[in-house]
């Protein structure tokens, strides 16, 4: 055993470092290592260039999707509060690098002002809120102002594979959901 | 199709393969698990080439990231998911995925005894199964899994004593050692 520990091990550390030590080594499979050597290099190549082109893009894709999502509810939202349950049938939609957080703005109009409206923002397995770690689904209660309300959510994914964020707005007995596809790349 | 940029990844990085593999099946206890988790760290440190290219030591750098890796992972997964295991299920379990216990050289006896170490390492807490295998068994340093880690060294020898100190009542239960109950 090392002399570092001398000082603060006794003998029954010793007896059992010296059973930990009979303790078998795992080693990988042949090829293993090489599989996985030809993943990584795709697979990272591939998120490079993704990466890649959303820089080059990003921002106007950003711009665009904000704009859109802009004139998708407050056309589909302008009946608020007496909101339509139905779900818009297009679906605006992100892509997000792994593991980077992604501020998404989804922006709610109401034509008055609501002092108790609940948002529940339900999430794909892989895609969290930065600050909810883990939680699937985030509700908060919130007051609306008339006209458009903003609201930033930093998405992070943790998994490839991406999914539907649904953004479901309630107030009263009435509420509206609000679909966003994220993709991870 | 190999490039230069796959092939400078792969000159800094396979030295390191062996003890990162290792590292992965101690902090998981599992292979699939822990393949999973080597093949995610490869992944993204692909993604980091830039700055792997600059750092002198690339093994502890290697080591810490799926360290962060591997503790990301294991938060998600509590949050996401509560089940209950039962102890008695836990023996033997990926012990035969271990080399070499099925050597010729490896006796019932000392095949027996493995099997009750990795049944009582499985029973102690995710912190001291990994700190105990990485120093008594992996031969880390107490600064190594201090770098690793983030814990103070101070935090790491107490725990190593306790961690020994439980392994050694665990294996006292069932007359594996002659464990002495003040420990």
């Amino acid at each position: 055993m090392q002399n570092e520990n001398s000082q603060f091990e006794d003998q029954d550390d010793r007896e059992i470092a010296a059973l930990l030590k009979d303790y078998p080594m795992p080693q990988a499979s042949a090829d293993f290592f090489d599989r996985a050597l030809v993943r990584a290099t795709h697979e990272g190549s591939r998120r490079q260039r993704n990466r890649w082109l959303m820089t080059g893009f990003g921002s106007a894709v950003a711009a665009g999707l904000v704009l859109w999502m802009v004139g998708g509810f407050l056309l589909s939202s302008q009946d608020l509060p007496g909101v339509d349950p139905a779900v818009d049938s297009t679906i605006p939609g992100v892509t997000i690098a792994l593991e980077e957080p992604h501020t998404v703005k989804l922006v709610f109009a109401s034509v008055e002002a609501l002092d108790t409206a609940t948002l529940t923002v339900l999430l794909p397995e892989g895609i969290e809120i930065s600050g909810f770690p883990g939680q699937r689904e985030v509700t908060w209660e919130t007051s609306l102002r008339a006209g458009k309300n903003l609201l930033p959510l930093k998405l992070i994914a943790t998994s490839p594979y991406g999914g539907e964020v649904l953004a479901t707005l309630r107030h009263d007995d009435r509420g509206r959901t609000f679909r966003l596809r994220v993709d991870v790349g | 199709m190999v490039n230069s940029t796959d092939t400078a990844f792969e000159k800094l990085v396979r030295p390191h393969f062996e003890r990162l593999y290792r590292l992965a099946w101690r902090l998981t206890s599992q292979k699939a698990e822990a393949e999973d988790l080597f093949q995610e760290l490869l992944i993204k440190a692909y993604g980091k080439l830039d700055d792997l290219v600059r750092i002198d030591a690339p093994g502890p750098w290697l080591a810490r990231m799926m360290y962060n890796l591997f503790i990301d992972e294991r938060r998600r997964h509590a949050r996401r998911r509560l089940h209950t295991v039962n102890e008695g299920d836990l023996a033997g379990q990926g012990l035969d995925d271990l080399p070499g216990t099925d050597s010729p050289d490896w006796n019932n006896e000392r095949r027996e005894r493995i099997r009750t170490l990795h049944a009582a390492l499985l029973r102690l807490s995710d912190e001291h199964r990994l700190i105990v295998l990485l120093h008594d068994t992996e031969g880390y340093k107490l600064d190594e899994i201090h770098d690793l880690t983030g814990v103070p060294i101070g935090t790491v020898k107490s725990r190593l004593h306790r961690a020994r100190a439980r392994l050694r009542e665990i294996l006292g239960e069932n007359g594996t050692f002659s464990a002495d109950p003040s420990c």
